[in-house]
């Protein structure tokens, strides 16, 4: 591999590692609040994509109910991302209120809100299928200004090319990461949420409801899944209803490899992951998630907490 | 009327009947401890005037107020502090998070400052490891920085669970100094208790409950002579 080479899959792992690094805190956060992971995750983070889509290009294809459908009025991308962002949070607070909560005021055990989050998952990919079809919905390049698509340079006789889409995306998720590493860390909310993690029955001793943070949640979840998609949407196409399997299974593999409910853990696993990806070489691409989940494997079995995570789980 | 009052009150607790038909005062300014074996119920009473289980039967009303329906997190907003058993300070976050969080019902952010202050006054050894995290502290540390906690939310009520459980004797003295302290300076507290004769000589009025039922109520210093609690509860 030459140094060019080299820093050209640096870069790239990065900037896809940074998306892989806030998707994966959605999964981390509603973990460490209930200690389940959300399959419907990954349902989010398809179904935001498609949402910022139809927000910012609104145009469909020739399947689906809605094909032909262009809807009129286009807002600017900044806008559509957001408002994407938040709808798919809204989304996921209405997941935990019809998937989770039912289920947990019932007693259920942690295996059938699993279960229950895997269906949620399905309706969801199943209906944008219906709405929309299977096929790709690429942003056109113009959604992010009038900029150069990409910034090359050379080392010595060979040339690394970054393109400029993913210089946003490292962008945009590390001003995500700070911004929720700053609210969890130092605000009044981030302390409550803190506390409803270590012991929900005495965070409502302090006057903390639970449910209510539980859905803050919720939320906060699924507008980091809605940002993941939306961002990978703009970088590699909307890509058919089953665009966030993958990345949902690559998803989980950052949080097990960062170490469950650890949140500095799901930011080095996710850009561990983003680098494995980057590092496959191009004739194995199609075998990249094999070959992260390999590697997870055998990290796991030096050290099964994950790399931050504590050595047991355990709720006091 | 009495700040506290449990009317005919009963809880399931763990598949069985662990309070019955209790019925219990507790008025402005006092010092209330409610004794008898492990199992008896105490705890479980508390836990049901903080609505962390549900009644089977019965009401509660705090300042004339039907509670009996209200969510946990309601209950602190209205005034009452629950100090729970084994103290459950936050390990993970710093001491003074954990009296930040104490006061999470309040909006008056810098009168919280001030108060977190005067919690240091009176805890010295909190202000010393303020930064620390709450688990890393000692037992009687964090039993009062569980205490702290509780009156951090400036309740007009507070329900002390145990305060001296797993303590050593002198600081087990400390805590119920300051317990003395906090009613003198106008807290009503409910004080639940496996050391009998202490919180009876520290407090107005004593409720016996065995098997769920309250058996003896009365001036704790009447019940301090009484036979039947001597025998029982005081080991004489």
């Amino acid at each position: 591999m030459t140094t060019a080479q080299f820093l050209q899959n640096l870069l790239n792992g990065i900037s896809i590692g940074s998306v892989y690094a806030i998707f994966a805190l959605g999964y981390t956060l509603v973990f460490s609040i209930l200690g389940i992971i959300n399959f419907a995750h990954g349902a989010v983070f398809t179904l935001g994509a498609y949402l910022t889509y139809a927000m910012a290009v609104g145009q469909f294809g020739i399947n689906g109910l809605l094909s032909g459908l262009s809807i009129p009025v286009q807002l600017p991308f900044p806008v559509a991302l957001l408002l994407g962002c938040i709808l798919s949070g809204l989304v996921s607070v209405l997941i935990e209120r019809l998937a989770f909560r039912p289920l947990r005021n019932r007693g259920g055990d942690a295996l059938l809100a699993l279960v229950s989050s895997l269906g949620v998952a399905l309706v969801t990919v199943n209906a944008i299928q219906y709405f929309v079809g299977s096929e790709i919905y690429s942003f056109p390049p113009e959604i992010y200004g009038d900029i150069k698509p990409a910034i090359t340079f050379s080392i010595g006789e060979s040339v690394v090319v970054i393109r400029t889409v993913q210089v946003i995306i490292f962008g945009v998720c590390m001003a995500v990461l700070v911004s929720l590493g700053f609210l969890i860390a130092r605000t009044r909310f981030g302390k409550a949420l803190r506390a409803v993690a270590e012991n929900p029955a005495t965070a409502s001793l302090l006057g903390i409801s639970v449910n209510r943070f539980i859905l803050y949640t919720f939320f906060l979840s699924g507008f980091l899944g809605g940002l993941a998609g939306s961002l990978v949407g703009t970088s590699f196409g909307v890509a058919g209803p089953y665009f966030g399997v993958t990345y949902g299974l690559q998803g989980i593999a950052v949080i097990v490899l960062g170490g469950l409910g650890s949140i500095p853990g799901s930011v080095l696993g996710g850009i561990i992951i983003g680098l494995i990806e980057a590092f496959v070489p191009p004739d194995y691409s199609a075998y990249k998630e094999a070959v992260s989940f390999a590697l997870l494997f055998l990290i796991l079995m030096v050290r099964p907490q994950g790399l931050l995570g504590q050595s047991q789980i355990q709720k006091v | 009327m009495a700040l506290l009052a449990l009317e005919n009150v009963s809880v399931n607790y763990g598949g069985i009947q662990a309070v019955r038909g209790v019925n219990l005062e507790v008025n402005t300014g006092e010092v209330v401890t409610l004794i008898g074996a492990n199992g008896a119920g105490k705890s479980t009473t508390l836990r049901a005037i903080s609505r962390l289980l549900k009644l089977r039967e019965g009401a509660i009303r705090f300042d004339g107020r039907e509670i009996t329906g209200t969510a946990p997190d309601a209950v602190v907003t209205l005034g009452i502090a629950h100090c729970p058993e084994g103290r459950q300070v936050l390990a993970r976050q710093s001491v003074e998070d954990n009296l930040e969080l104490g006061a999470y019902v309040r909006r008056d952010f810098a009168a919280i400052r001030d108060d977190i202050g005067k919690m240091y006054d009176l805890f010295p050894r909190l202000g010393e490891r303020r930064n620390q995290s709450a688990g890393t502290l000692s037992g009687g540390e964090q039993q009062m920085l569980a205490i702290a906690r509780a009156l951090m939310s400036r309740p007009r009520l507070l329900l002390l669970d145990e305060p001296s459980l797993g303590l050593a004797p002198l600081i087990v003295l400390e805590i119920f100094s300051i317990i003395r302290n906090l009613n003198e300076q106008g807290t009503t507290i409910l004080l639940v208790e496996q050391n009998a004769r202490l919180a009876m000589q520290n407090s107005h009025r004593t409720y016996v409950i065995e098997a769920g039922q309250i058996t003896f109520t009365g001036p704790s210093r009447e019940l301090l002579e009484d036979e039947r609690v001597m025998r029982a509860y005081l080991g004489d």
